[in-house]
């Protein structure tokens, strides 16, 4: 394992602290008030910059830092997270998203809106605390740190530090310029009480470490707790059974005592007492026996003498560059547990607190990662069980003459056995829709704001979940609309005021199961949409007849149509026509349908169903000159047997059925995949009536249904090549393969285009 | 070849004894337990408490089986971390003889 991938490891997890700081942020927003809720999202940025710090990425520590100190005033109670303080910290929220993502894949981030923001959280830290000292004090000996972690950075690289002595470092003198003047007596003491929790150590911290660096602030003595230390053979080697009792004299403050424990806060319990002076020592060495630490560690910590902070933080990266060589094996071994392998690697502080936040939120659910593409095989694997389970079946009955056999029960049970694994197997693959709902809130913020609209996003079953596949192929979709309902659904807020609705629009996303499909619904408190204007523009563009007598319905869907905006102007964010027949079609390339309802003066409600899965598919099975083929089940609206006075030629070649007082048009699966050369007589089959993507319905014409069933998708383009109007295949009981037609292709061919330029739009990926 | 029962035995500690070599400390006295143990801790540039605090756990139970339990060498790492964490190893220290 190199570098890299921890450091990959380290933005997976980023990912999650930000999905957490997010969450978070919103629960305040909404009046939580909960102490463990600012804990969580403190954490969260706590932990990324811990680790940003070990790789040296600047801009997102210091970002990090600034955020983080505003944070804690709101955890130390000192600023109260009014919406106002909570809109300033979501933005924050986002940027340090952007740095992340910046630090990872490269680019640029808007400087000016993190410089502004900096200024902002400063000032909020600032200006909402108490007056006079404590006011600046949650800023300034933090900012103080700041900086020499900055220099730190670039330290390693270039270690001249010491030529230069505290040159380079761009904090006060003060802060420990003559201190060594004063008689070390006369400086304040206190007592600490430090008891790790074997987490502590599990993290990858070491408490040797953490006593290191505070006896570098002042003269201290130490007395090691090993009274519950058991005998050897009753001891788990690593669990933590040693404390300390220290006391120590130094001038730096109670707050840089904390500071050394900073990353291990959570694992361990902290007791940091001011005491009068003079008495501290005495106090403590009565009834303990303290040893006292020499003041010269050079042997442990190397030859340079450089500032507190410095080495501190310098440490945090040598350390984090050495473990690589290391503990190589041992990060190898715990590759399985991902944020272990991390904490392992920045042995120092880094991790630990990524790792408390992660441990602490998700303790109850303990998770792994997993590369999807070994999922993927196991999948792969549990379709092939599945179709040979049913191949074996199959073969039982037609040799078995004797109807029930011990045979046949068992392979019921392996049946059953087969379904429960590739449920369960496509569990694995199951995630929540929480990430990409999360990433829509950002969305929202950012055109209220370039709108200049209010708007409140309101989700609800985040936690529903559906195929990994289907939630990657979602967000861009999703993303779209949300910008089409803010820009387009929801009215200015003057507007909204005098229609006598709240001036803050409200958009509410929602995620539910519903009979085997995931249904989200994006709805929005607006205007509606205005069938007027859309007539006029469909009628404009030539999308219909300016006569055409069209449904509400019908006016509602024509949004869909390619190169249809009702936008006076374009904008940035949407109108430029492009919006909603793309989002249409990413929906249907995922197997799924959207529809659109909308009350003028109410809002407008986008409801989109989606399979759970794209590897099986619900499929009808049909006979077609002979072959079997599957036809996706989400595509069929309804099957019928034609009657002979319903079929009406029309033109040369083509038939319409009429189905209830409509006509429409008859197409003849068989002739159009060229598996006949003469067009079947529509009675003696069956009519399928599908929806296409434009809309329109069309009946396919096959010769007989065979059944209904659930059919594993192999993908024809990997195993042989694409085939037009076919989407995929599948590999039936009796060992055939069937070809899983492609819907769209053919109603597309069936409108005279020729099936082989038709690029296919596969139901499946 | 073959040592005798209570035979003094020798345990030559790595150089570092870091979080990850807890558990191998472990096993190595576990197999070491009943005999008088000599520990040569003069290569250990790195320490950590775990590891320290087995060490400590075996000079106990070495204590309770009535066996010796000294370090004859140290390096200068070492002693600065017991010393650190406050822990006493002096009483340990094996007497020149």
């Amino acid at each position: 394992m190199d570098m890299n991938e921890i450091k990959e490891i380290f933005f997976q997890e980023c990912e999650e602290q930000l999905a957490e700081l997010e969450s978070g942020l919103l629960r305040l927003n909404d009046g939580d008030r909960d102490p463990e809720t600012v804990n969580a999202v403190f954490r969260a940025v706590h932990s990324i910059k811990g680790g940003a710090g070990a790789f040296g990425l600047d801009d997102l520590v210091s970002f990090a830092h600034v955020f983080e100190t505003t944070l804690d005033c709101v955890r130390s109670n000192k600023l109260e997270p009014t919406q106002e303080v909570l809109k300033v910290m979501l933005k924050s929220a986002d940027v340090l998203a952007d740095l992340t993502n910046v630090a990872r894949d490269g680019g640029s981030v808007d400087q000016a809106r993190s410089a502004q923001l900096i200024r902002e959280l400063e000032a909020l830290a600032k200006g909402e605390a108490p007056p006079a000292a404590s006011a600046s004090e949650p800023v300034a000996p933090k900012a103080a740190v700041a900086k020499p972690a900055a220099v730190a950075k670039a330290a390693p690289v270039e270690p001249v530090v010491n030529e230069h002595g505290f040159a380079p470092v761009a904090f006060s003198f003060d802060d420990f310029g003559g201190d060594e003047d004063d008689a070390v007596g006369d400086l304040p003491a206190y007592d600490i009480v430090f008891k790790p929790k074997s987490e502590l150590y599990t993290k990858g911290n070491e408490a040797t470490l953490l006593l290191r660096d505070l006896s570098r602030l002042g003269e201290m003595s130490i007395h090691c707790n090993m009274d519950s230390l058991p005998p050897l053979d009753q001891m788990d080697p690593e669990t933590a059974y040693f404390s300390w009792k220290v006391s120590i004299k130094t001038d730096k403050g109670e707050d840089a005592i904390r500071s050394v424990f900073e990353f291990a806060e959570w694992d361990c319990e902290l007791d940091v007492t001011a005491v009068e002076t003079g008495e501290a020592s005495d106090a403590a060495t009565d009834d303990l026996p303290m040893q006292p630490v020499p003041f010269d560690l050079s042997a442990l910590d190397g030859d340079l003498d450089v500032p507190l902070g410095v080495v501190e933080e310098e440490e945090q990266i040598a350390a984090a560059q050495e473990a690589a060589a290391e503990t190589a094996s041992n990060v190898v071994q715990m590759a399985g547990n991902a944020s272990r392998a991390a904490a392992s690697e920045k042995s120092v502080a880094a991790a630990a607190a990524q790792n408390n936040a992660q441990q602490a939120s998700s303790a109850a659910a303990p998770t792994i990662r997993v590369d999807l593409d070994r999922v993927d095989r196991l999948i792969n694997l549990v379709g092939e069980l599945v179709i040979n389970q049913a191949m074996l079946s199959q073969s039982v009955i037609e040799n078995d003459s004797n109807g029930v056999s011990s045979i046949n029960m068992g392979l019921e049970e392996l049946q059953q056995l087969t379904r429960e694994i590739q449920d369960s197997v496509m569990a694995i693959r199951a995630q929540p829709v929480k990430p990409v709902f999360q990433r829509m809130a950002r969305t929202v913020r950012e055109i209220a704001d370039i709108t200049g609209k209010s708007v409140r996003l309101v989700t609800e079953g985040e936690n529903t979940e559906v195929d990994k596949t289907v939630i990657d192929k979602l967000a861009e979709p999703l993303t779209h609309m949300i910008r089409n309902a803010v820009d387009h659904g929801l009215e200015m807020p003057e507007k909204r005021l005098a229609a006598g609705k709240s001036a803050e629009g409200t958009v509410k996303l929602t995620a539910k199961h519903r009979s085997g499909r995931i249904v989200i619904e994006l709805s929005d408190d607006g205007a509606g949409i205005n069938r007027e204007k859309v007539r006029q523009k469909a009628i404009d563009n030539d999308l219909i007849a300016a006569d055409a007598n069209l449904s509400d319905e019908e006016i509602d869907n024509l949004i869909f149509h390619a190169g249809f905006s009702t936008a006076d102007k374009v904008s940035d964010l949407s109108g430029r026509g492009v919006g909603m027949d793309v989002v249409k079609r990413s929906i249907q390339a995922l197997g799924g349908r959207i529809n659109i309802s909308s009350k003028p003066g109410h809002g407008s409600v986008f409801t989109m169903s989606l399979p759970l899965t794209l590897a099986v598919l619900d499929g009808m099975v049909v006979t077609v000159a002979g072959q079997t083929l599957v036809v996706p089940l989400t595509a069929i609206v309804e099957t019928l047997q034609p009657d002979a006075a319903a079929i009406h030629s029309f033109g040369a070649t083509q038939r319409l059925i009429s189905i209830r007082n409509s006509f429409c048009p008859l197409v003849d699966v068989g002739r159009i995949l060229n598996f006949r050369a003469t067009q079947a007589n529509p009675v003696e089959g069956v009519a399928l009536l599908v929806e296409s993507e434009g809309g329109g319905q069309r009946a396919l014409m096959v010769d007989a249904i065979q059944g209904q069933r659930q059919v594993v998708i192999k993908s024809l383009e990997a195993n042989y090549t694409h085939v037009p109007g076919i989407a995929a295949a599948t590999i039936l009981g009796d060992g055939r393969v069937a070809l899983i037609l492609d819907v769209d292709a053919v109603v597309s061919a069936s409108r005279g285009q020729s099936l082989q330029l038709e690029s296919s739009l596969a139901a499946v990926g | 070849m073959a040592a005798k029962k209570a035979a003094r035995k020798s345990l030559n500690l790595a150089p570092v004894l870091d979080l990850n070599e807890a558990n191998a400390l472990h096993g190595q006295l576990m197999g070491l337990r009943g005999n008088a143990l000599v520990i040569d801790a003069s290569a250990v540039e790195r320490v950590g408490a775990l590891c320290v605090q087995v060490l400590m756990a075996g000079a106990k139970s070495w204590e309770e089986d009535k066996q010796s339990f000294t370090f004859a060498k140290v390096s200068d790492a070492f002693t600065k971390t017991t010393q650190l964490i406050g822990v006493n190893i002096d009483h340990l220290m094996a007497k020149e003889i």
